[in-house]
């Protein structure tokens, strides 16, 4: 279900998933491109937690990313914070965020209660990889995005709050659980993995249990 | 060294979307830039972030040649050299 959500800056739509009761989690993606090879497989747990688990979910549209009206020319993290927080204001009840990838960065708002991160990547490790793709000049911009000055200089210094972590069997980074599964942010295409989301899907509902009690 | 081999293997895998019999099946001399058609400049930006990400490492610019993407032994032993700093 479609539902549009307000922030300071205008409105923006959120997928909605599950009962419109209880505990809610709102899920993060990364942002640009892995952003579309994440998305099938984001709305997979989000549909699992719902069905399987009988908790709720909501994927925000954030502004500039995506769908939205606000075009990546204008992007800024204190914006993409602020659409999330608004999307877990109006999707009630106690707000958990999923935070994937660089999605991680954009959940520190007082309003979401706890947090769970798979495979976060910090904001410096990100500028790293958009200028190195920068400079391969395959796509105008930062792989086809143009993107501020001053979105870039924040991202230096872009944290990710402490959160369940799990990461993928070969990380090397501290994590509360390692997964098996492939890094679907890397795929050359789109792709899904069923047995992963199941997986996360699992491990969300045990820990969102877990925090309620 | 194992598990830096283990790592690289999987970021090819995941990269370049081969499959785990491909990827087990890289030796010490499988050749890899130039070699495989995956591997192009995006794709090599692709890898180095991937084992940054992974291992933790931090990999320059003027780091990045031919030789070190050369073969699936020399870009390993480049991670693994990195990895215990």
């Amino acid at each position: 279900m479609i539902e549009p959500y307000d922030w300071s800056g205008g409105r923006e739509a959120m997928l909605r998933f599950g009962p419109g009761s209880g505990p809610v989690v709102i899920a993060a993606l990364p942002l640009f491109d892995e952003a579309n090879r994440m998305r099938a497989f984001a709305v997979t747990v989000l549909r699992t937690l719902a069905e399987t688990h009988g908790i709720a979910g909501v994927l925000p549209e954030l502004p500039g990313t995506g769908e939205s009206l606000v075009p990546s020319e204008r992007i800024a993290i204190s914006d993409l914070r602020a659409g999330f927080a608004a999307a877990a204001r109006t999707a009630g009840g106690r707000a958990y965020s999923m935070g994937m990838r660089s999605g991680a960065l954009l959940d520190g708002s007082v309003v979401i209660r706890h947090r769970w991160h798979f495979a976060p990547q910090p904001g410096d490790a990100l500028l790293r990889a958009l200028r190195r793709i920068h400079r391969t000049g395959d796509a105008p911009g930062y792989g086809g995005h143009r993107l501020p000055d001053t979105f870039l200089d924040e991202l230096a210094d872009c944290h990710v709050e402490p959160a369940r972590t799990l990461r993928l069997e070969g990380d090397t980074r501290p994590a509360d659980r390692l997964v098996a599964g492939s890094a679907l942010w890397r795929e050359p295409a789109p792709a899904n993995d069923l047995a992963l989301a199941a997986l996360l899907a699992d491990d969300l509902a045990g820990w969102v249990r877990a925090c309620e009690a | 060294m194992l598990e830096v081999e283990t790592t690289v293997r999987g970021v090819l895998r995941d990269v370049l979307g081969l499959s785990d019999d491909r990827v087990a099946a890289f030796e010490e001399n499988t050749p890899l830039f130039g070699a495989l058609p995956e591997l192009d400049s995006l794709a090599v930006a692709g890898v180095l972030t991937e084992i940054e990400d992974r291992l933790g490492i931090l990999i320059e610019d003027d780091e990045v040649d031919g030789e070190m993407l050369e073969s699936f032994g020399t870009l390993t032993r480049f991670a693994a050299r990195k990895v215990l700093g």
